[in-house]
């Protein structure tokens, strides 16, 4: 009787939590073309650095900021399909690919809680 | 002693596979692309099947999917009336082409400049990726929908399978019909293998090879099921099929002879591509999973391990297992 080929393991399956493309990967860091120019070669300009990363930091601040500062707002979402949809907000998830939301309101009822796919908003707005 | 084929089952996909493709070989490798109607086409190493990611965006069934020759870009075409192209590296969606019904195909040229898309438009359309905002040229001709459509003759040349029973070889430059090839059935599948010129069209339970410049017949096989796909080996000493029956076939192309025949799919098997080394096939099947076969089998490949009876007890074969066989053939 014919004996199945050994494998060493199964193909790895995709990851639940995000979508992929690590950007650890040596295809990633070597062909992804950046826009911030110390991130990008080897010929870094040791005094862009420090501010780049300043940068980076005052943006990421503001950005965590403006989360924190939703949470628990009104707010209305506008969506594809022409979709715009009221709800409190909740909270965003680490890669911001969900938001969890209260009292979501839908043209068939108000949802008590739920979880708004990141992807399918174009915008939000609220009133601070 | 015989070895029996061992499917590597890439799962992920929540709905049927309806398309794939692989990549040339890169200095990373070789991926393979996937199509589904969940909407989120994936993209896998091509020797492991390792998942590496999934493109976001679509809204709607995928029905295409490619990937440039040296996998930098990907390209899909969908149910919600456009086609996007995506930065294979990052995941990241580039550029979305609306059109006016359900994209069923997509292809780059060599270069990577241009792409081709067709679908229930029955329009064919090139876009010229270094000028989006402008409109793609397009040709006319076909009377239902094009199923699939594709570059050939170095790019010079168009060819497209529809619904109409027919296939099309159109010049680009002319923009016309140069000859169409007529059926009495629609076709359910074309590959154009450029090393040769030969193009692979499958109908019914007939795998043809014809010469992809004049159209001109080379021969017919005859499988035992209906087929939905069929593949080339690039050194055209086999090929492979798979369709309504669930399983694959490996055939000699000179003779004709059917060589092996491979259970494992729970579902129709809607598309079948070998790699670009010819090493192994995958298949994308009704039942929501990509499955790897390997072309020699027993071989040491990807995730595959040839394990001689004498390293059978030893240690390192601890590391490695034999998965369950599936249904008896």
């Amino acid at each position: 009787m014919a004996t199945p080929v050994s494998v060493l393991r199964l193909p790895k399956g995709p990851d639940p939590n995000s979508r992929g493309f690590d950007p650890k990967s040596p295809r990633f860091i070597a062909l992804c073309r950046t826009s911030i120019p110390t991130s990008a070669g080897s010929e870094a300009d040791v005094e862009q650095l420090p501010k780049e990363q300043h940068a980076r930091s005052v943006l990421r601040e503001s950005f965590l900021r403006c989360l924190l500062s939703v949470t628990n707002k009104k707010v209305q979402f506008h969506m594809y399909e022409r979709v715009k949809v009221e709800a409190t907000f909740g909270a965003s998830d680490i890669d911001v690919m969900n938001f969890q939301v209260s009292d979501l309101h839908t043209p068939i009822g108000v949802q008590k809680e739920a979880l708004i796919r990141c992807q399918d908003v174009i915008s939000f707005s609220f009133d601070a | 002693m015989a070895m029996r084929q061992t499917p590597l089952t890439c799962s992920g996909h929540t709905r049927p596979v309806v398309d794939l493709a692989f990549s040339g070989i890169t200095p990373y490798g070789y991926f393979l692309i996937s199509a589904c109607k969940d909407g989120k086409p994936m993209l896998r190493q091509g020797d492991t099947g390792d998942w590496i990611g999934t493109f976001l965006g679509h809204k709607g069934a995928v029905w295409g999917a490619t990937l440039n020759t040296d996998a930098t870009k990907a390209a899909t075409a969908a149910a919600d009336f456009t086609a996007k192209v995506w930065d294979a590296v990052s995941g990241d969606e580039v550029l979305t082409l609306a059109h006016k019904h359900i994209v069923k195909t997509v292809t780059f040229t060599q270069d990577s400049n241009c792409l081709l898309t067709a679908g229930n438009d029955k329009l064919l359309r090139i876009y010229d990726l270094s000028n989006p905002e402008a409109a793609p040229l397009e040709i006319a001709g076909h009377t239902s929908a094009i199923k699939k459509a594709l570059w050939c003759n170095n790019d010079k040349q168009i060819l497209s399978a529809a619904d109409d029973k027919t296939i099309r070889l159109w010049d680009r430059s002319s923009m016309e019909e140069v000859k169409t090839l007529t059926f009495d059935t629609s076709v359910s599948s074309m590959e154009y293998v450029a090393d040769g010129e030969i193009l692979v069209i499958t109908y019914g339970k007939t795998i043809a090879f014809y010469n992809a410049l004049s159209l001109d017949l080379i021969k017919t096989v005859e499988a035992p099921a209906p087929i939905n796909s069929a593949s080339l080996h690039p050194e055209k000493d086999f090929f492979v099929a798979g369709g309504e029956d669930f399983k694959l076939y490996k055939f000699d192309y000179s003779t004709k002879e059917e060589l092996e025949s491979y259970k494992g799919h729970f579902g129709p098997v809607h598309c079948v591509r070998f790699s670009p080394d010819g090493e192994l096939y995958a298949s994308g099947s009704e039942d929501g999973t990509l499955r790897l076969w390997q072309t020699a089998v027993g071989k040491t490949y990807g995730l595959w391990k040839c394990v001689l009876p004498e390293d059978l007890g030893a240690e390192n074969s601890e590391q490695m297992y034999t998965l369950a066989p599936e249904i008896k053939a």
